[in-house]
């Protein structure tokens, strides 16, 4: 078993590439009158979240990293680090992201991690950058066992996410509109990714891919960008504070809470923590169903259209 | 890469890039042009319960809303804006409005900047529906 392989830490080298694209997309901005909006409250909450996803990472990186060091020690499998090899794993960890992204939005647990990245009304770079501090707590790390399992290195896996997540940083933008049409066809851009930030009935749960959109289509949750429905970014219902805590914990709190409510079943307080987030024991909160439902009932004309078929 | 390195480009690059956007007047809070344009973004938070009517105040930074479920804030959120039901707030009177604290993790506070009449009227209206 190969165990002292050894990857650079990508996304923190990115770093210097991050702040610069940043300046860059505001200077575009700024000189164009078009292509984004950048707000200081916002972008600041943006940049701090990131800098706390770096330190998460740095102080509870150890768990992950842990596991993943025990299934390397179990699997009898070593594929060794072959370019093809990594290609092969950077294909299929994005598959792997594709499902814990749907998984971040379809769990309670799991998007209680993830709500933080969308919870910004503005689209520009530095929401790329809004990450979780409590990804570790979400346990999605097990997505990852059957990669190692089947032989690819930790490392590799680690840097191969790293990757993924540096492609997705560019996709946070209004200034790029649609790309060459073979690329919208196969990769994840910022058209297909405005989609999924969008707090629109018709776009929400949609679009879940990290670099290749066709996992979206293949398991039929890829919703086109429409010329006549811009996305409107942010929350189903936006929060009143800027605050990176409560950014950070609001919903892990919120489960709690509910979880504690008194009089409620086991089957309640179970489905209040791993239900799809706006599920409720007595239905008085929607989940997407009831929203894009809601809303067709006030807009019969968008019936069939996409989102709504 | 170290951290000797990777701490302070952060905190260079978060500090420098708040600094440049605040410089560039990039901080001005979102006002409300008119009623119309409040209760449009009531609508955005909550379309199921329709703004019965909207009251902007004297600067257009905040508006209450009148529903059929009882009254409502909205107010900007940077450049853009939210809003919340009223219920079960604890109302202060302050020297140049009112703050609502609300049992909202995700707006605790809302401080609403109104001149003295509005003041009262709010006050009143926030009263009656408790």
């Amino acid at each position: 078993m190969s165990d002292q392989i050894t990857y650079p830490d990508v996304v923190n080298f990115a770093v210097p590439f991050f702040i610069a694209a940043i300046l860059i997309e505001l200077t575009w901005i700024v000189l164009k009158r078009r292509g984004g909006r950048y707000e200081t409250r916002d972008a600041l909450t943006s940049l701090i979240m990131g800098a706390g996803n770096v330190a998460s990472g740095i102080a509870l990186g150890f768990i992950a990293w842990g596991f993943f060091l025990v299934l390397w020690e179990l699997t009898p499998l070593d594929l060794g680090t072959s370019a093809w090899v990594v290609l092969l794993c950077f294909v299929l960890d994005d598959l792997r992201y594709y499902w814990v992204h749907r998984f971040g939005h379809r769990i309670r647990w799991v998007w209680a991690s993830h709500v933080n990245h969308h919870s910004s009304q503005h689209y520009n770079l530095t929401t790329a950058l809004r990450q979780t501090w409590t990804g570790t707590f979400t346990f999605m790390m097990v997505v990852r066992a059957p990669l190692i399992l089947l032989g690819f290195h930790p490392a590799m896996v680690l840097f191969c996410g790293g990757l993924n997540l540096i492609y997705q940083f560019w996709i946070h933008t209004e200034a790029i509109g649609k790309t060459p049409r073979w690329f919208e066809a196969v990769m994840n851009t910022p058209s297909h990714h405005r989609v999924h930030h969008g707090r629109n009935a018709r776009y929400l749960d949609a679009n879940y891919a990290g670099v290749f959109i066709v996992w979206d289509k293949l398991f039929g949750t890829f919703v086109p960008e429409q010329e006549h429905e811009k996305p409107d970014y942010g929350l189903v219902h936006n929060l009143g504070t800027f605050n990176p805590l409560r950014v950070a914990f609001h919903e892990w709190l919120s489960i709690f809470r509910d979880v504690t409510r008194p009089g409620l079943s086991l089957r309640d307080r179970l489905g209040y923590a791993f239900a799809p987030p706006g599920w409720s024991h007595d239905g008085s909160r929607g989940m997407t169903p009831e929203i894009k439902a809601c809303h067709l009932a006030r807009h019969p004309e968008d019936r069939d259209t996409p989102g709504f078929e | 890469m170290p951290l000797s390195i990777l701490l302070p480009m952060v905190v260079i690059g978060v500090a420098g890039i708040a600094v440049l956007l605040h410089v560039m007047g990039l901080s001005q809070p979102r006002r409300f042009a008119d009623a119309d344009e409040a209760r449009a973004a009531w609508d955005r938070e909550f379309p199921e319960i329709p703004a019965n009517a909207a009251t902007l105040c004297h600067d257009g930074s905040a508006a209450l809303i009148a529903t059929d479920e009882g009254p409502g804030v909205v107010w900007p959120m940077g450049a853009d804006s939210t809003a919340r039901r009223i219920d079960h707030a604890r109302i202060e009177r302050t020297t140049d409005g009112l703050i609502l604290r609300l049992p909202d993790f995700t707006a605790p506070r809302i401080r609403l900047r109104l001149d003295g009449d509005e003041t009262t009227e709010w006050l009143d209206r926030l009263e009656q529906s408790a």
